[in-house]
């Protein structure tokens, strides 16, 4: 058991999903999969399917429609998950917050591990973010990071 | 053991009693229980065959026989003539006429018949027409079981007033008494005989349903199978000008030395091409695929067409190491790699069987083409494997008709969930047909083996090979694609077609691991019987191996290739344990398949949400690459290639003979 | 040394063998792209995190199709290592493909689907490769059996290097790298999502990477049976075939199905076929003269 834990905080394996953002956050995501930050040195992957990930990252404010498809998202994913709410919109809504189709932040739909707060959410903050979860599901398993 | 007249007379002249019987009997129950009865029978008496081993046999009147023999002839002729001018197809009348009158000249013209009435014997029982027998008598038997209820649900499903089910059990029946008859003849005249009654069932099976399309296609095929009849009654007239003896031990007799009998010998084998349906004569058997399905395993995969291979093999000593033999091998070998790649563009799926079929076939003639033991050991390998799997394989085909009313592959999607049984016997039956351990690869194995004699076969052998993989997993990929749903029941089938098809894939893995000792026990004899000298395969350890001698050391145990057949079986049956036992999927677990989150509902989905919140069906469509490989774009090439590869081998064989002259 | 051991021995070791060419080629793979790249030993981490995840299925079938597809490709292997009949293996490695292909037809998926039908069109292209590879290693030693490759003084590349180099092509398409990685891959999810391996998770995509490790060791045993003796020349040559195919991989884009079968057929099938006529015309005039 030992070495699943440990293999778990080597290897988190993430899908972006993109609510209905600004893509601001996106590119932030997607800046540190680039040589610049290299996230793929700590194991991070972006799979883009949710039955093969661990950690669900999530940017841009949830609407009725993206509602659905997250909630549909967040079941594939199979135990244990993390999630990750990137952005200030995808923490409350951000500047969209009273829209009239926009039900607010991520919490509404999937329980959040961990709040990436920014407009844009920088990429160190990023970094930062997916390490406390890591931290977070050490903890949870017992194990030492 | 029955006395020899009586295992002759039940295997030839049983059929037709039976087949009279269920004609006059239009009882559904009685008429069935005959024709079990009569399969029993063949089957019992087949196997009497093997124990006995090898044999002649002349009837007793042998005068009155010839005199039946040439009377149904003519009268199967005549009617051929008929069929002609009431149809207007002037095909059908031309080579109906080009068939009877050299016949009347060469019987009556010519002295033929004095030289027939001196064969003896008439029949001839060796291991190579033993394995055939077997083949006819077990496979043909259990489609004729399978045809009893086949045919009840098909007249159902038609809404047809009148029953015509004993008509079609009467010509199916009958064929395997002619079916046995062909492969025992020795004299010449009574091989066209029973040839000729074969065509003529084919055609009435082939035209049952009576609709426009399906007398259509009889007919055609019926002229091309009398250009086969044409060719065979010239090369009989060849060999009488000849002075040559009129029968196969003749002819095969003579041996290689006599280039004389190149002619005679490749115009027989081109009867054995059409009636095995080697391009470019193809299309009778693709259009033999409207019949109803019994009519397709039986004669069009399992049984008919071996006739063709039959006749090819038997007559390889004739023609070994000769330039003929090599341009034999390069007409199966096109045969096998064009119709590979036409199978794969096929939608529906009979027509996909059909290719396959000609493609063994094509592989089966060019392994007797190439002609060294190891060759001619595939060849009956192969001729065995393919009959219980390609019997298998129209049997399920058939089931699958039955129960989603279609014959096209798309409708066949997700069978898997609707008729699990029948889903897990016909992937049993596409798995055998290509892969390791099953019987087949092993023949496709010692062809390819064997090959290296003929370079260009070899290589036609390879890419026909990968073409193969493709539409066979194709196929069985459709049939399985399901949504996520827990707990589908097993389907009810009729006994009439369970236990068919249950034997068939009792077979194919009974005689599958049990290959070497059958191989040693008896397939050898059969090699021996058509090739006199060398051993191909010898059993050893876990399996077959093919020994040679080394170019570099001369050492006499050099091992060539080696095919260990209860290892892969043991290896296979552990990967398919595994998960039988230990894995099992509970509700809980069950996830949608992937549709980017947008599927409307639970697992089981159906549909997703598209534009405006629209539900849309989800639609999957297999590959058929038809603008590369369809039969418009692939036809022009392979009728061209295989008509120009057929005047070659005329043109050796005829150079051959005028060298000797 | 008794045949059984070495089966245990290699059943056990090559998976650690292909885990660790597998995070070389992920190392060299970032390298190249002025990254820093994973730890070696990563694939070991995924894994086991991948052994770890809870099971979710689409339905029972895909199990057995991927049991299939382990123990065929250990079969192959096996047959390698204990040096039986190449053409066999050849075939027993095609049967674990298409085991493999079946298993992304088994559910109704869009885009398993289509990547079960770009795998058999994968298939298509290297097949005849490979058998043609056999019946080369036939034309010039007489015999299929790997053990006569060990045994023969000539090495095969001395007079099959066409197929040598028809080789490399099909290695390409069967490590799954650029341009010929269209039936799943790691670069194209926007494309795929992961082709044949979209609906599979957790344990069993653990088996799958299992599976590929040992289909890593089997490829590149096989090219290391072009220099049989001495051995440790094999290996080499074969390692640094590995690390081309990395080069390729991040040199080219990945290009289409019609292209790859046409490419791979016009290049490799050519190949192979004249190596095989020079030895068919080289025996023709030694029989005659």
């Amino acid at each position: 058991m030992g070495i699943i834990a440990t293999s778990r905080l080597k290897s988190p394996w993430i899908m972006h999903f993109d609510n209905s953002s600004c893509n601001g956050c996106d590119i932030e995501v997607l800046a540190c999969l680039t040589p610049l930050y290299d996230i793929e040195r700590f194991g991070i992957v972006n799979m883009g399917n949710p039955k093969h990930t661990d950690v669900l990252v999530i940017t841009g404010p949830v609407n009725r429609r993206t509602a659905r498809v997250l909630k549909n998202l967040y079941d594939q994913i199979a135990d244990p998950k993390m999630v990750i709410a990137v952005g200030t919109c995808a923490i409350s809504g951000g500047v969209f917050h009273n829209c009239y189709n926009v039900l607010g932040g991520v919490d509404k739909v999937v329980p959040v591990d961990v709040y990436v707060p920014g407009c844009a959410a920088r990429p160190e903050a990023i970094i930062d973010g997916v390490v406390m979860a890591l931290q977070k599901l050490a903890k949870l398993q017992g194990v030492a990071l | 053991m029955l006395p020899y007249n009586w295992m002759m007379a039940v295997a030839i002249l049983l059929p037709v009693v039976a087949a009279i019987l269920v004609y006059i009997i239009r009882q559904y129950h009685v008429r069935g229980v005959i024709v079990i009865l009569a399969a029993i029978a063949l089957i019992v008496n087949s196997i009497l065959f093997l124990l006995h081993g090898k044999g002649t046999f002349s009837p007793a009147n042998a005068q009155m026989w010839d005199m039946v023999v040439t009377v149904l002839d003519y009268l199967i002729l005549l009617f051929y003539i008929y069929v002609g001018i009431s149809l207007k197809n002037w095909l059908v009348l031309i080579f109906a006429l080009t068939q009877i009158i050299p016949l009347a000249w060469f019987e009556f013209g010519m002295g033929g018949s004095a030289a027939l009435a001196k064969i003896d014997p008439t029949f001839v029982v060796d291991h190579l027409a033993i394995v055939m027998c077997l083949v006819i008598s077990i496979v043909g038997s259990l489609i004729c079981v399978y045809a009893i209820r086949y045919m009840y649900d098909h007249e159902h499903h038609l809404h047809l007033e009148k029953s015509r089910a004993s008509r079609f059990l009467f010509w199916m029946v009958l064929f395997l008494g002619a079916m046995n008859g062909l492969v025992f003849a020795n004299n010449l005249i009574y091989l066209y005989f029973f040839w000729e009654v074969t065509t003529l069932v084919c055609f009435m099976l082939i035209a049952h349903d009576l609709t426009k399309e399906a007398i259509g296609n009889a007919a055609r095929a019926l002229w091309m199978n009398s250009i086969g009849g044409t060719a065979l009654i010239i090369a009989m007239i060849l060999l009488l000008v000849k002075g040559a003896p009129l029968s196969v031990n003749g002819i095969l007799s003579g041996g290689v030395t006599s280039a004389v009998l190149l002619v005679p010998v490749a115009l027989m084998c081109f009867t054995g091409m059409i009636k095995a349906a080697q391009l470019p004569f193809q299309s009778w058997l693709l259009g033999a695929m409207v019949a109803p399905t019994p009519v397709s395993a039986l004669l069009h995969s399992s049984t008919m067409v071996k006739a063709g291979v039959y006749l090819v093999l038997r007559l390889a000593p004739a023609y070994a190491g000769t330039k003929l033999g090599i341009m034999i091998a390069l007409v199966g070998a096109f045969t096998f790699m064009a119709a590979s790649g036409l199978a794969i563009s096929q939608t529906t799926g009979k027509r996909v069987l059909a290719y396959s079929t000609i493609a063994n076939l094509g592989l089966i003639i060019a392994c007797a083409g190439i002609g060294t033991p190891l060759a001619i050991a595939a060849a009956i390998i192969l001729i065995i494997f393919h009959a219980m799997s390609k019997g298998l394989m129209f049997l399920c085909a058939g089931a699958i008709e039955h129960i989603v009313w279609s014959r096209e592959i798309e409708d066949m999607e997700g069978l898997a969930a609707k008729a699990p049984l029948v889903t897990v016997i016909t992937a049993i039956g596409v798995l055998s047909m290509f892969l390791p351990p099953f019987g087949m690869l092993l023949g496709k194995w010692m062809a390819l083996e064997s090959a290296s004699t003929i370079p260009l076969a070899a290589w036609l052998f390879v890419i026909a090979s990968a073409a193969t993989i493709v539409f066979w997993a194709k196929w069985l990929g459709r049939l399985l694609q399901v949504l996520p749903k827990l707990g589908s029941k097993i389907e009810k089938l009729s006994l009439s077609y369970t236990v068919p098809l249950w034997v068939l894939v009792l077979g194919i893995f009974g005689v599958g691991i049990l290959v070497a000792p059958i191989y040693t026990g008896f397939v050898q004899n059969a090699v021996a019987d058509v090739i006199a000298s060398g051993q191909a395969l010898a059993a050893q350890g876990w399996g077959l191996t093919v020994s040679g001698v080394s170019a570099v050391s001369s050492t006499a145990n050099f091992v060539v290739g080696n095919y260990p057949v209860w290892p892969l079986f043991i290896a296979i049956a552990i990967a398919l344990l595994i998960p039988l036992i230990f894995v099992g999927v509970k509700p809980g677990e069950l996830r949608p398949v992937y549709l980017c989150g947008e599927q409307a509902g639970g697992p089981d989905a159906d549909e997703w949400y598209s534009t405006a919140d629209a539900k849309v069906k989800v639609q999957l469509g297999g590959y058929y690459f038809q603008g590369v490989l369809g039969e418009a774009a692939l036809n022009p090439w392979t009728y061209t290639l295989s008509i120009v590869l057929m005047v070659i081998m005329f043109a050796v064989a005829l150079l051959a003979m005028g060298g000797a002259l | 040394m008794n045949p059984w051991i070495i089966a245990i021995v290699t059943v056990i070791v090559a998976p650690f063998i292909g885990g660790i060419l597998a995070g070389i080629d992920r190392r060299i793979t970032a390298r190249l792209q002025g990254r820093f790249g994973p730890p070696i030993i990563q694939p070991f981490y995924d894994l086991f995190k991948l052994l770890g995840k809870n099971r979710i299925a689409v339905n029972w079938l895909q199990f057995m199709w991927i049991y299939f597809y382990l123990v065929l490709m250990i079969t192959a292997l096996l047959f390698l290592v204990l040096r039986l009949d190449i053409l066999l293996m050849m075939f027993i490695l095609g049967f674990a493909g298409v085991s493999f292909a079946l298993g992304g037809f088994c559910s109704k998926s869009p885009y398993s689907h289509l990547g079960a039908n770009r795998e058999l069109m994968q298939m298509l292209a290297y097949e005849p490769v490979l058998l043609l590879l056999a019946l080369g290693v036939y034309a010039q030693n007489g015999s299929f059996m790997i053990s006569q490759i060990y045994a023969s003084s000539t090495p095969l590349i001395a007079r099959l290097w066409p197929i040598f180099i028809a080789l490399l092509v099909i290695l390409t398409i069967k490590l799954r790298k650029s341009p010929f990685d269209i039936a799943t891959s790691h670069h194209a999810h926007q494309e795929l999502i992961k082709g044949v391996m979209t609906e599979y998770s957790g344990p069993y995509y653990a088996l799958i990477n299992l599976t590929e490790w040992y289909e890593i060791v089997l490829l590149l045993a096989i090219v290391s049976l072009f220099v049989a003796n001495p051995l440790w020349v094999g290996i080499v040559i074969a390692l640094a075939a590995y690390v081309l195919e990395m080069f390729v991989d991040n040199i080219a884009a990945r290009m289409t199905v019609g292209w790859m079968v046409r490419f791979v057929w016009a290049v490799g099938i050519t190949l192979c076929i004249l190596n095989l006529i020079w030895f068919w015309v080289f025996a023709a005039i030694k029989g005659v003269s």
